[in-house]
């Protein structure tokens, strides 16, 4: 019994069945993970009148005015800068906010410390999409409605309880010496801070980075309730107005798409790894 | 001691100066709009100024028993409940499934499968409904080859019982069989269905038989409609759909991520010493992972009941109604119509209540079931 099961000719044929299935099921799920995408990205070269006889072909006609007339439409260009400025303040504000209240709670001791990691932990739990109706009546009750202020606000509040805990457990990590024997050298806090763990912390930094900048972009639920301007408003509320009226104008609606996928596309061609080592280190609840 | 006091009054202003500004954002955005929702949903206040307006009231548990006496309450929470039963037990397991295959190296160029199976969780979410708005469309591709394929075979009947061009058939059983292919409602259509549809036939010049199978096939084919959004014991299966094709890949990366922790060397003498791919799946895999197993769970969970642009943007909660979860009719409460805030938050709150229930069976499922992890 203690040869191996592949040493045996049935052995291998069970191994050989084993393979060809586990291919034929990564294959047909790559597939209907990607053909979808394709198709989107093709038919948004189509005109309309083409989309409709001709739909799961490559275009016989390229039209790029698609894109010109979805980037006009959709006044893009106002909201790629504001994803922008949503997105870096955001991940900025959670990083900065979160190292920093990391080290205090991991290594400044305080009988606070419980009380308030304590309660950013619970924060985990708790997903701002359900408080949406509260926070849209507090921004309009504090006059910040329609402000870049109020979407920042919101967004470096959702991105601290998850950041501040990841923060925390990593800075806990580094040696307590290191920061014992600056001080015995003198050195106040703020200069360990500044010189020993904000250096230290730049992987954990990384990973709110990915967690924040993908959070964010991508993020409808809350600026939807938060601005109505159109200055103000973010690439997926731009493609939101797509819906709807404009869903029978398939060749503009595919553009709009395409264009709302592009970015992100290329943030995860060019950093998958870190991508998807960020996401599963980030996935922590309860 | 001077010293020393120096010292931890150095500390406290570094700490608080560090921690502060983060605590008060956290109660601004989450803390106070938890209590506030507390008090809204315990309250008459019906939109207009909060403080120095139309005076509000308390009023008591009203709105969470309006919430539960309204069937559409029922109908959001178990459309919920379906999507947090299609991450549980839909994403969770193809995850797994995916990260052994690739964790195994059952197939080769590991992150390339990894890669692909993850794109649709870096697209934006208002995307992915959208793209799917329109593949499930009736007038979008799937309607398109269903209707091509089902008239390829019209075509083809018609022929088979009518004859080629120039030797029609036009015997009374000829027209009743062409009758019977255009359904049951097909003799509605005329008056004396078997004369009227000989005279209609015969009416075409002989060299246009082609408009001629054209004509009857637009007259009779009960055109093909994807029901599946309407129909309302269905309308939920091409949203679940969706959020299965978005989300796998998520639980993907997690297994595959804790997976890679496990000491390969355990493994490998495990084989050895002849454990088969069962037995190391059962004493060894699946022991490693019970921890990431009740993690996605509780992620899974969460993420099911507090989802709201997909669906938002998939279906908006339509057909009439049939799609909604409780984030839409929550939004839909406070934002379309008659501004209920109460009734809204009372629903936000059931919301977080359940959710956190969830969370609490999975972990006590999880204490008496589970454990053998660190």
């Amino acid at each position: 019994m203690s040869e191996r099961l592949e040493t045996t000719a049935l052995g291998r044929l069970g191994a050989g069945f084993a393979k060809a299935l586990a291919y034929a099921v990564m294959v047909i799920f790559a597939i209907m993970t990607i053909y979808p995408l394709f198709w989107l990205a093709m038919n948004s070269f189509k005109s309309t009148r083409e989309f409709q006889v001709n739909m799961l072909g490559l275009p016989h006609v390229w039209v790029f005015d698609n894109f010109k007339m979805a980037w006009d439409f959709g006044e893009f260009g106002k909201l790629f800068p504001n994803s922008i400025i949503y997105t870096a303040g955001a991940t900025l504000g959670v990083i900065a906010l979160s190292v920093l209240a990391g080290f205090a709670f991991a290594k400044i001791p305080s009988r606070a410390t419980k009380w308030l990691y304590g309660s950013f932990i619970v924060g985990i739990l708790l997903t701002l999409n359900s408080l949406m109706i509260p926070l849209f009546i507090e921004v309009n009750v504090l006059g910040i409605y329609n402000t870049r202020f109020a979407v920042l606000l919101v967004y470096i509040g959702a991105g601290l309880p998850i950041g501040i805990y990841l923060a925390t457990e990593y800075i806990k990590a580094i040696p307590t010496a290191l920061v014992e024997s600056a001080r015995i050298d003198g050195a106040g806090y703020f200069r360990i801070f500044w010189r020993i763990i904000l250096p230290m912390s730049v992987p954990v930094a990384t990973t709110l980075a990915i967690l924040n900048i993908t959070g964010t972009w991508n993020e409808f639920a809350l600026i939807n309730i938060l601005v109505s301007k159109t200055e103000l408003k973010s690439l997926p509320l731009g493609i939101y107005k797509f819906s709807g009226s404009l869903s029978t104008d398939y060749g503009k609606q595919f553009a709009a798409l395409t264009i709302g996928m592009a970015p992100m596309l290329l943030f995860y061609v060019a950093f998958r790894k870190q991508i998807t080592k960020g996401v599963s280190a980030g996935a922590v609840k309860g | 001691m001077t010293g020393a006091k120096r010292i931890d009054r150095e500390a406290g202003r570094a700490y608080w100066f560090m921690s502060l500004p983060a605590f008060v954002i956290y109660i601004v955005v989450m803390a106070f709009p938890i209590g506030l929702s507390i008090v809204l949903s315990l309250s008459d206040y019906s939109g207009g100024k909060m403080f120095g307006g139309e005076a509000w009231h308390i009023v008591g548990f009203d709105h969470y028993l309006r919430a539960i006496q309204d069937p559409w309450f029922w109908n959001a929470l178990k459309n919920n409940f379906y999507i947090v039963l299609i991450s549980v037990f839909g994403q969770l397991p193809l995850g797994f499934i995916f990260a052994y295959i690739i964790y195994r190296r059952i197939v080769k160029w590991p992150g390339f499968w990894q890669g692909i199976l993850y794109v649709p969780n870096i697209i934006s979410i208002i995307v992915v409904g959208l793209l799917w708005q329109s593949i499930f469309s009736p007038s979008g591709p799937i309607a398109q080859v269903v209707n091509d394929l089902s008239t390829n075979r019209f075509h083809q009947q018609l022929v088979a019982i009518i004859g080629s061009q120039g030797h029609l058939n036009l015997s009374d059983s000829a027209i009743q069989a062409v009758l019977k292919l255009g359904g049951p409602d097909a003799p509605n259509m005329f008056a004396n269905p078997i004369p009227d549809l000989r005279g209609m036939i015969q009416a075409y010049p002989s060299n246009q038989y082609g408009v001629l199978i054209t004509d009857l096939t637009n007259l009779l084919l009960q055109k093909w409609t994807p029901t599946f959004l309407n129909k309302p014991n269905i309308a939920m299966l091409p949203v679940l759909f969706v959020i299965l094709w978005m989300y796998t890949g998520m639980y993907l990366i997690l297994f595959l991520a804790n997976m890679q922790k496990i000491d390969t060397q355990v493994i490998e003498s495990a084989r050895i010493d002849g454990a088969n791919e069962g037995q190391v799946m059962r004493h060894i895999i699946l022991p490693a992972l019970s921890g990431t197993m009740v993690n996605s769970a509780i992620l899974a969970i969460s993420g099911s009941l507090s989802s709201f642009a997909l669906i938002f943007a998939l279906t908006g909660g339509g057909p009439s109604r049939i799609t909604e979860i409780l984030s839409i009719y929550m939004y839909n409460s406070a934002f379309l119509g008659q501004h209920d805030f109460p009734l809204a938050n009372a629903i936000a709150l059931i919301t977080v209540i359940i959710s956190m229930l969830l969370i609490v069976v999975t972990k006590v499922f999880e204490s008496r079931y589970g454990g053998k992890e660190d």
